[in-house]
């Protein structure tokens, strides 16, 4: 048998990795979430049906993430809120708020700015490359 | 009740238990809607109700009680990051002080000593309180600074450097290489004329007392044997230093001469410790002595040894602080 076959260190950098890969993919989805959310409410929403509509399409959220950031967002002015009774139960409805909008047309532009410019990288890089 | 509603009743009391009376209600009403909806869901998908597990599941899915509470409380931290920075850099500059300063009034009661045990007794109680004096120092200005960071956050203060001009920067510290070959070849000669010196005290003795020889003569005093011995304890050292001092001539400094540095050091603490502790050094050489001044001459001479033993162990601390291994924490840096 191999000496080095036991070896623990090809699994602990595989772990260093994993770990690192976790703490960027959570700093780069943390905020398209937010973009994300703001989008889809600018259809009403209450939590439940607004995390299902996000897993639909390919983003899923933790609830205990979701709902908390809602409260924030309206605390930010971002979003409004109504309580209202559907299939006989209260929730609570979110929809984006007019300072909302704006800031979501301009997170929107920042985005396909930062998008763009990935873009012309990758393609540079690509064609030194080559 | 049954058993869905119970789970998820004790469930939300769970969470309720850690939120702020003020929004406690309207979370929770909020949180049971959202996950009712979810439990309905599952329900429908299954098209059956939903066993205790099944609910159980679904509630450990979304999280611990404590800390899905803490996702609605507002983001806390006694000291921000436009902050922090300043409190590090206030801690690193202000601990070697702090040090010093207890270290000086925790050894105050080493002066009225008189045996080795109490000595030693005294000096680890100093040292032994460094470490929850430190504490205490750290605490008062993590006060502080949690002050400045309530100031900073509810207040709209600026943060700390906000204006600063590159241009006020300072210049650029040269590099240490070494000691030049020149340099140690100098050290050398200079340590050798000392020898010489020192050499030369026990037939001239004016070279140690100067004018204070002939008033020993006047005192009708002479040197305690004390200093014999401590005199062969300083040629001890001071061919040690030769050795090295030598050594260095060829090899030039290296990670060696770091814990030799602190040998020496731990010897010269050790001689002080000593001549702190003795009472006696000069001896009358005849009946015409003062005796009364001449042991107002030796406690004096004591009480300026023990005050030195201070400050050589204070630089003893200091010296072994620096030869601390040096810990960083795992961190990504981009």
């Amino acid at each position: 048998m191999d000496a080095n076959s036991n070896s623990p260190e090809p699994q602990i950098e595989i772990q260093i990795e994993s770990q690192i890969f976790d703490s960027l993919r959570l700093e780069l989805r943390r905020g398209c979430l937010i973009l994300a959310v703001l989008a889809q409410l600018r259809a009403e929403h209450y939590g439940y049906t607004l995390r299902k509509a996000l897993a639909d399409q390919g983003l899923a959220i933790e609830e205990s993430t979701l709902y908390p950031l809602l409260r924030r967002l309206e605390t930010q002015g971002l979003l409004t809120s109504q309580w209202r009774e559907e299939d006989k139960r209260n929730k609570r409805f979110y929809k984006l708020s007019l300072a909302g909008e704006t800031i979501l047309a301009q997170l929107l532009a920042e985005w396909n700015s930062i998008n763009d410019s990935v873009n012309n990288i990758l393609h540079h890089s690509d064609q030194r490359q080559s | 009740m049954n058993t869905t509603n119970d789970l998820l009743a004790r469930y939300l009391q769970a969470i309720g238990d850690h939120l702020p009376a003020a929004t406690r209600d309207d979370v929770l009403a909020e949180l049971r809607a959202n996950l009712q909806a979810q439990l309905d869901d599952r329900s429908e998908e299954l098209n059956r109700p939903l066993t205790d597990p099944e609910v159980a599941a679904i509630l450990k899915q979304h999280g611990r009680p404590i800390l899905v509470a803490a996702r609605y409380l507002p983001q806390q931290s006694l000291i921000g990051p436009a902050i922090f920075p300043y409190y590090l850099m206030t801690l690193r500059k202000a601990a070697p002080f702090a040090i010093i300063i207890i270290f000086l009034a925790n050894c105050s009661n080493i002066l009225f000593v008189h045996t080795l045990p109490e000595l030693i007794a005294g000096i680890l109680r100093a040292i032994g309180l460094l470490i929850p004096d430190l504490l205490i120092f750290a605490a008062w200005i993590t006060v502080g600074f949690a002050i400045a960071e309530y100031v900073y956050t509810h207040h709209d203060a600026k943060p700390f450097g906000l204006s600063w001009d590159p241009t006020k920067l300072p210049a650029v510290k040269p590099q240490f290489k070494g000691k030049s070959r020149a340099s140690r070849i100098a050290d050398l000669i200079f340590h050798c004329a000392w020898m010489v010196y020192v050499l030369e005290i026990p037939a001239h003795p004016y070279l140690i007392l100067g004018p204070g020889e002939l008033y020993l003569h006047m005192l009708n005093a002479r040197p305690a044997p004390v200093w014999h011995l401590f005199y062969a304890a300083v040629l001890f050292l001071l061919f040690f230093q030769l050795v090295t001092k030598i050594t260095a001539v060829f090899v030039p400094a290296g990670l060696w001469q770091t814990p030799l540095n602190f040998a020496t050091k731990v010897l010269s603490v050790l001689f002080s410790a000593w001549l702190a502790l003795t009472n006696v050094y000069f001896v009358p050489t005849g009946p015409a002595t003062n005796l009364k001044f001449l042991a107002d001459v030796n406690h004096w001479i004591n009480v300026s040894f023990r005050i030195f033993l201070i400050f050589v162990i204070l630089d003893l601390i200091v010296e072994g602080w620096k030869l601390r291994p040096s810990f960083q924490a795992k961190r990504l840096v981009f």
